[in-house]
């Protein structure tokens, strides 16, 4: 690893600087993160349509 | 739980992908091959050489330097450099050992390494203070085809290099909203065959937006990859420009959709136009491109990342993350349809 952060940092420093010194790990871990979250919230956005459109459904069966 | 698997699946192949993009690193390749006006006499040769520095990029020339080969070869013609020091990993003293009177100005360079494999660099050499007759041939010379001794890994692409990774994140974005105008396509063509309720209408308005969406983070990942490989934000470039009057062809459908009160008529009109933005869609990014000088990959005549260049570690990558992103685009779709017709019969 050592060896391939120390190529890397010649042949291009700031590519090497990120994906050697384990700052893409980081940038992964932050993504995955946000992937997740909006994994999450998406599921949760259609977990509450879905119990608004049941209670409109029970409303208007009601009313008529 | 069972029809919730796909959606589930979209995001943890979009997981899969993101690991691969950010942890799998690079192949070995080589970068340049460049005169440093010195000369240098070599054991080998017995006089005095011009001196080049070869520089690679990510690879292990320390290890077992003494099996470092170069080669230069213009056609049919292979000729061998002297290797006069291997400085580190990457860097390497070079001594051009080749006669006044050559076959050819311009040479590919080639390299053998028991952990790198072969590689190339196209057109690496230049002489421009020879004779050429170009029906020279040089002496011949056997030389081996390696394959590299590493593990799983990107390829190395000239210039590209590490914003390869991009691949997984920009082409995806027009794959997802090639998909989503598709579906919006289809129901406009409903919403005009049928005419009477407007479901077809809001599944096309819920298509088109998502698939805007689709198509800002595409120019976005675009923009950016162009900055790193062509050196600007944006340039004049067929491919480009199509994409970008594609999105606002798209954003004016939205437009259009917001300035008609009358639902009915809004509906018709906005699928009318619909069947038009979409026709547009494919002659600017997919019929006017081939045809014209482009930059783009596979557009112009340029290589795509296909069967060329597209190996077996990007395609681990690439397929997902198209399917990952297009599944995640539907189930986007289908959550803001859901919205909005319920926004209409709460209103």
């Amino acid at each position: 690893m050592n060896a391939l952060l120390s190529i890397l940092i010649q042949s291009h420093p700031l590519e090497g600087w990120f994906f050697g010194s384990g700052k893409a790990l980081v940038v992964l871990a932050v993504a995955l993160i946000l992937l997740v979250g909006f994994g999450l919230w998406m599921w949760r956005a259609e977990a509450r349509l879905k119990s608004l459109e049941t209670k409109l459904n029970h409303k208007n069966q009601s009313e008529s | 739980m069972g029809h919730n698997v796909w959606k589930i699946g979209g995001f943890a192949l979009i997981a899969y992908v993101l690991v691969m993009v950010f942890a799998v690193p690079m192949g070995p390749g080589l970068l340049e091959l460049r005169a440093t006006g010195k000369a240098t006499a070599t054991e080998e040769s017995g006089r005095a050489l011009p001196e080049y520095l070869l520089t690679g990029f990510g690879t292990h020339w320390s290890d077992q330097s003494s099996q470092l080969q170069v080669v230069v070869r213009s056609k049919t013609n292979l000729a061998k450099l002297e290797v006069i020091e291997v400085i580190d990993d990457t860097h390497a003293r070079i001594g051009v050992a080749l006669p006044y009177s050559l076959p050819s100005k311009s040479w590919d360079v080639l390299i053998n390494h028991p952990t790198d494999g072969t590689l190339l660099l196209e057109n690496g050499l230049f002489l421009s203070d020879r004779f050429i007759d170009e029906s020279l041939t040089l002496p011949p010379i056997s030389i081996v085809e390696l394959q590299d001794d590493l593990p799983f890994h990107f390829p190395y692409q000239p210039r590209i290099l590490e914003s390869i990774r991009n691949l997984m994140l920009h082409v995806p974005m027009w794959f997802t909203m090639f998909v989503l105008m598709g579906i919006a396509f289809v129901a406009s063509i409903k919403q005009l065959a049928t005419a009477r309720a407007l479901i077809e209408d809001e599944k096309s308005e819920a298509a088109v937006k998502v698939g805007l969406l689709f198509g800002f983070l595409g120019l976005v990942t675009g923009s950016v990859w162009a900055r790193f490989t062509w050196g600007a934000w944006w340039v004049d470039d067929p491919q480009l420009n199509g994409a970008l009057v594609t999105v606002l062809v798209y954003s004016g459908y939205m437009v259009l959709r917001n300035s008609i009160d009358n639902a009915p008529l809004r509906a018709r009109l906005s699928a009318a136009y619909n069947l038009f933005a979409f026709i547009i869609l494919i002659i600017l990014l997919m019929v006017l491109p081939r045809f014209t000088e482009s930059l783009h990959p596979g557009k112009g005549g340029n290589p795509g990342f296909n069967s060329y260049d597209l190996d077996s570690a990007l395609r681990a990558a690439f397929y997902p993350a198209v399917i990952g992103w297009i599944l995640i685009g539907i189930w986007m779709y289908r959550i803001n349809l859901r919205f909005t017709r319920l926004q209409k019969l709460l209103k």
